[in-house]
């Protein structure tokens, strides 16, 4: 009885895509959150403008907008830039903007103002003596980085990473509108096809909460990691 | 007089935070199994002079020679700032820190904090490391805290701990910034005896310190800085006993 319709298949292959986008989002996101957080903590004026700039606009449209925007705005700027190339070369270049691709930058560059701001009141947690020892005893930047900021940091960062995750796999449905097939469309299209929304959007909402459930495992596990020496009792 | 082989030799160091100088040309010559004790009233810039030793502060004016290695600096417009963090990398390994506050990595047990420096910097191979590491806390009484996080142990353990892990770099010279400061009474005494056995065994060391006893006892040189600059300096025995100058004296006078 439950082989959807037929649509069983593809609405496992919408979830996998919902998983991946999610992830590939994520890993984006921390990585600009990063960057960023540490371009508002840099020295140079020029940085910290940028990076404040970014995130104020970020925070300040809605995600949709800052999709759709990037989306076609994106390729316009990649045909712009093809013709003016082809114009010049008298080549017949085109590059189509790959849905997937531009839902990892759309969502990581969203998602990394919220990071950024979580990583920043993170770094600002660690007592600066952490930092100055490991200085003091010849590590450099990147290794001080990894080995002390890093670890420490992430104990602060943890749940806000936390939520901002959340709130990243949930906004993952929003590339739907870009013409991505992930689990929500999926559903949209078996639900205007044979008119049971309830067949297909519990599955979907099941779908997300599974997720949810395996992120909060993974979470639990990084939390006893980044919290080794601190839960300890004297 | 300083020559290749001298571990420290610091001249005439100036530096300025914003526009008020701190340090207004101080010198300081560590030779050989010497131990300096930095003496002076709170503000007087033993601290700052200490962290330009290792260049946690970066000197406006003055050279730093270690090993005969001077550190190289380049000019900008305003500010002077080290030519090679890869040199003052490898500088700041040799000369190891003791800080008022431990700062022991939290999240490193007692032996990750020992090898830490070895293993990623040095790159001594883990396992020689953990045996060094383990026979240095065995040294300052600690052996079987080795697993313990510093969160688990007392101040005067996490500064002993502190101590292993300046010697686990094998140190050209240990810098101390007050390492008592920050302890109950009752712990100072455990810290202050492995300092004494370091000296003893020859240990070069540079530690300011409100430890009047320690520095009369331990130490071959006095240094007294007042605002910035060397008030008077010499062996204890004349500079503490018989101090010349008289802001010595005042400072000194409350413990005679
Ligand atoms: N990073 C800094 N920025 C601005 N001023 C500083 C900085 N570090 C030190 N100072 C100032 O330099 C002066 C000397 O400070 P320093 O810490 O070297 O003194 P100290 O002799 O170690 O004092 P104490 O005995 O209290 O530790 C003080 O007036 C202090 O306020
Ligand atoms: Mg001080």
């Amino acid at each position: 009885m439950l082989d959807f319709q037929g649509y069983g298949p593809r609405l496992l292959e919408g979830a996998w895509l919902t998983a991946e986008l999610a992830l590939a989002s994520l890993a984006a996101a921390l990585v600009i959150g990063l960057v960023v957080a540490s371009a508002k903590s840099s020295r140079s004026l020029v940085a910290k403008s940028v990076a404040t700039f970014y995130t104020t606009i970020i925070r300040g449209v809605p995600d949709l907008v800052m999709m759709m925007l990037l989306f076609y705005g994106g390729q316009i700027g990649i045909n712009m830039a093809t013709d003016a190339l082809n114009a010049h070369l008298g080549t017949d270049w085109f590059i189509n903007v790959n849905a997937f691709a531009a839902g990892v930058v759309t969502l990581g560059v969203i998602y990394g103002a919220y990071m950024s701001e979580t990583f920043r009141g993170a770094f600002l947690a660690v007592d600066a003596g952490q930092m100055e020892a490991a200085r003091a005893y010849g590590m450099s930047g990147w290794l001080a980085f990894r080995r002390i900021r890093f670890p420490l940091m992430m104990r602060h960062a943890l749940p806000g990473i936390n939520n901002n995750w959340l709130v990243l796999l949930k906004s993952t449905a929003l590339v739907s509108i870009i013409g991505l097939s992930d689990m929500v469309y999926v559903a949209d299209q078996a639900t205007k096809a044979t008119h049971q929304p309830f067949l297909f959007m519990v599955p979907v909402g099941l779908g997300y909460l599974a997720i949810t459930a395996v992120s909060e495992l993974v979470v639990l596990g990084l939390k006893r990691r980044f919290d080794t020496g601190f839960s300890q009792a004297t | 007089m300083a020559d290749s082989e001298t571990p420290l030799v610091v001249r005439d160091l100036h530096k300025s935070f914003k526009d008020v100088s701190v340090l207004n040309g101080v010198s300081l010559e560590a030779h050989e199994g010497d131990v300096i004790t930095l003496i002076g009233a709170s503000g007087s810039g033993k601290s700052t002079f200490l962290r330009c030793m290792n260049l946690l502060e970066v000197p406006d004016a003055g050279e730093l020679i270690v090993h005969g290695e001077h550190v190289a600096f380049k000019q900008n417009k305003k500010t002077r700032e080290p030519a090679s963090w890869k040199q003052v990398e490898r500088i700041r390994s040799r000369l190891a820190m003791v800080f008022q506050g431990f700062n022991l990595w939290a999240h490193m047990s007692l032996i990750g904090n020992v090898i830490e420096a070895p293993v990623h910097v040095l790159g001594v191979p883990k396992k020689q490391a953990r045996e060094r590491g383990m026979a240095l806390l065995e040294r300052v009484g600690l052996a079987d805290r080795a697993d313990y996080f510093p969160a688990q142990l007392s101040g005067g353990q996490q500064q002993r701990g502190a101590i292993a892990r300046a010697l686990a770099v094998d140190p050209e010279v240990m810098l101390f910034d007050e390492p008592t400061s920050a302890l109950d009474p009752e712990l100072v005494g455990d810290v202050l005896a492995v300092m004494r056995e370091l000296a003893d065994e020859g240990r070069t060391m540079v530690v300011v310190t409100h430890e009047m006893d320690f520095a009369r006892d331990v130490s071959s040189q006095v240094i007294y800085l007042h605002e910035g600059r060397v008030e008077e300096t010499g062996a204890p025995a004349e500079v503490l006993s018989r101090p010349d100058s008289p802001r010595l004296r005042q400072f000194l006078a409350p413990r005679f």
